[in-house]
């Protein structure tokens, strides 16, 4: 039973790591070219989402030029839309991973993970529409000015990924550290105090090494299970700031609530949220335009909206399954309250220090896609 | 058992890809190219008919007022068949030649303009080649190899000879349907970005063969 258990937790640290991994190599891949042979044959299914969601998308326009004379097409758009909304979420965007991590990090419910992904498809679409209403409706701009408006506020919703991720690394940074030095307490009352507390350095560590930031983090959680707690050793970050441990920490049974979530949980969630949602998708900006162009926008307003409609299932079925992956993590950590806890700690990190990834990752990538007006300047 | 099941889902998700962009490729193009060549039978440079899909032939467009509604004349948008010669420079106008083995260097294009023909955007240039070449094979391909563009071969006529010398003749290779291996890494392609240097894209190249024994 209790080998079950340590294998779980291996496997949640695994991901954490392979996940780290990925990323560092997508990192490095402007300096060595990613073999496309690196496709594992699992693939296979998400290559036919691929194909099927970029058919739905090329099939829109027909959609949509046929619904100005037929009330059935009208519905074939909406059936279509939501369709590629659903296909389109499995590839890459739409906060999956955004949403996810922040939900894994912070013990949400799934009731609050599938209101959240809602929420936030919800934005995107209103932030295409309010988008192509202003410039190309009011304003009557040139694809190039959409694009460079887009592209501002990619930027500002990537800068708030990165700033929420922080935020959340440096809590949860705490608590880890809280965790691990409360494990180690009664034998390490000699322990030499460090003079910064070792979040700050923690976090610091994180920026400087940007992606690698899981990676180093999940091993050193590691490190800190073998030599630093149990063995009573001055472990990495088994010094640092002594003056909380008493007070929220009773015995390591079980985080303070509020401490973690906390009753401004909610409006966290949502300025997680929003900053993800924020960006627009270009294909729902491109239909939008097309729609307008034959004089039909409001049927591009619908159509987008179900898209997101779409986007928001998958993205949902998606934060449903991390939180029941947490949610079994936590069982089996609850069943072991020192190092349990620990590794709930440091998986709480290591998905903070993802979401900082992710929007580093986010931000690098739209230096790398300005190609993507490559035809309209 | 249901513990597996959800490790395993906790897995894909957190290996799926996570960044911006949709999946490739964003724009499609249909061309024709027709191959020029001077009275002495050599070869001068390409003349393209790139066809945008409707969907981006109406982004594209977008903001450019014409005189009378949906008609767009050529001096309409010239300023936008201006910016995107400037912009597909850097790209190197995705045409890449070769004559007996040795790489063809272009010149800037000439007679560059676009056409509307609702609903699609044609875009119309000339490649000079540096210097005219007397090339016995010529093998040439039409891939973005960053795969976000799309190109596909225009069906009914694809590519035509201008001017070649009699025994000359033209052939084409349609690119392969792309394997789902292949669609899983177009599919990643915003997350995992090819290296500027490679040529990912080749695989899926358009390749015109001109056989001049």
């Amino acid at each position: 039973m209790t080998r079950s258990r340590t294998l779980s937790l291996i496997v949640m640290a695994g991901l954490i790591i392979a996940c780290a991994g990925a990323l560092t190599s997508a990192w490095s891949a402007p300096f060595g070219a990613p073999h496309p042979s690196a496709v594992t044959s699992s693939s296979g299914l998400i290559g036919w989402i691929f194909a099927e969601q970029a058919a739905f998308y090329r099939s829109l326009s027909g959609y949509i030029r046929a619904s100005k004379q037929d009330g059935v097409a009208m519905w074939e758009l909406l059936g279509i839309s939501f369709l590629y909304g659903v296909f389109h979420a499995v590839g890459p965007g739409h906060g999956k991973a955004v949403i996810s991590s922040y939900l894994v990090a912070n013990e949400e419910t799934w009731r609050r993970g599938v209101v959240l992904s809602f929420v936030s498809a919800g934005i995107q679409s209103v932030v295409a529409v309010v988008i192509v209403a202003i410039a190309a409706v009011l304003l009557g701009a040139t694809a190039k000015a959409i694009g460079l408006t887009v592209h501002l506020v990619e930027i500002v919703s990537y800068a708030l990924v990165i700033l929420i991720g922080l935020r959340l690394f440096y809590v949860k940074g705490r608590g880890f550290l809280l965790a691990c030095r409360e494990l180690s307490w009664r034998p390490t009352h000699e322990l030499v105090f460090a003079a910064a507390p070792a979040a700050m350095r923690l976090s610091a560590v994180a920026l400087q090494s940007s992606v690698r930031g899981p990676g180093a983090m999940a091993i050193r959680a590691g490190e800190c299970q073998e030599d630093g707690c149990e063995a009573h050793v001055h472990g990495f970050q088994c010094d640092g700031n002594h003056d909380h441990h008493a007070s929220a920490w009773g015995h390591a049974h079980g985080p303070e609530p509020t401490a973690l979530a906390g009753a401004g949980g909610w409006r966290r969630g949502l300025a997680a949220t929003a900053a993800v949602g924020l960006r627009p998708c270009s294909g729902a900006i491109i239909v939008l335009i097309f729609a307008l162009a034959q004089d039909l926008f409001w049927t591009g307003v619908g159509a987008t909206l179900i898209m997101g409609l779409g986007t928001a299932a998958t993205v949902a079925a998606i934060a449903t399954a991390a939180v029941g992956a947490r949610g079994l993590a936590s069982r089996v950590a609850k069943t072991r309250a020192g190092f349990g806890m620990l590794a709930m700690r440091a998986i709480e990190v290591g998905a903070a220090a993802l979401i900082v990834a992710f929007g580093l990752l986010l931000l690098a990538g739209y230096m790398a896609s300005e190609q993507l007006w490559m035809f309209t300047g | 058992m249901i513990k597996r099941t959800s490790c395993s889902c906790a897995m894909l998700l957190l290996l799926l890809p996570v960044c911006g962009a949709e999946a490739h490729p964003h724009v499609w193009v249909t061309f024709h190219s027709e191959l020029l060549y001077a009275a002495d039978g050599t070869m001068t440079g390409v003349r393209h008919a790139w066809t945008f899909d409707d969907m981006f032939s109406a982004y594209a467009i977008q903001g450019t007022s014409p005189a009378k509604k949906g008609q767009y004349t050529r001096e309409d948008l010239a300023p936008l068949a201006q910016l995107n010669v400037e912009s597909l420079k850097e790209y190197d106008y995705f045409t890449y030649a070769r004559g007996d083995g040795k790489k063809l260097k272009f010149n800037e294009p000439v007679d560059y303009w676009l056409e509307y023909k609702n609903p699609s955007l044609i875009l119309h240039f000339t490649l000079p080649l540096k210097a005219p070449a007397a090339v016995k094979a010529l093998q040439m391909e039409i891939y973005d190899p960053s795969i976000f563009v799309d190109f596909e071969f225009a069906k009914d006529k694809p590519v035509s000879l201008n001017g070649a010398p009699a025994q000359c003749s033209a052939t084409y290779d349609l690119p392969h349907q792309p394997t789902t291996a292949e669609q899983a890494r177009l599919g990643q392609l915003d997350v995992v970005p090819l290296d500027p240097t490679s040529t990912y894209g080749e695989i899926f190249a358009n390749k015109i063969l001109v056989k001049c024994p």
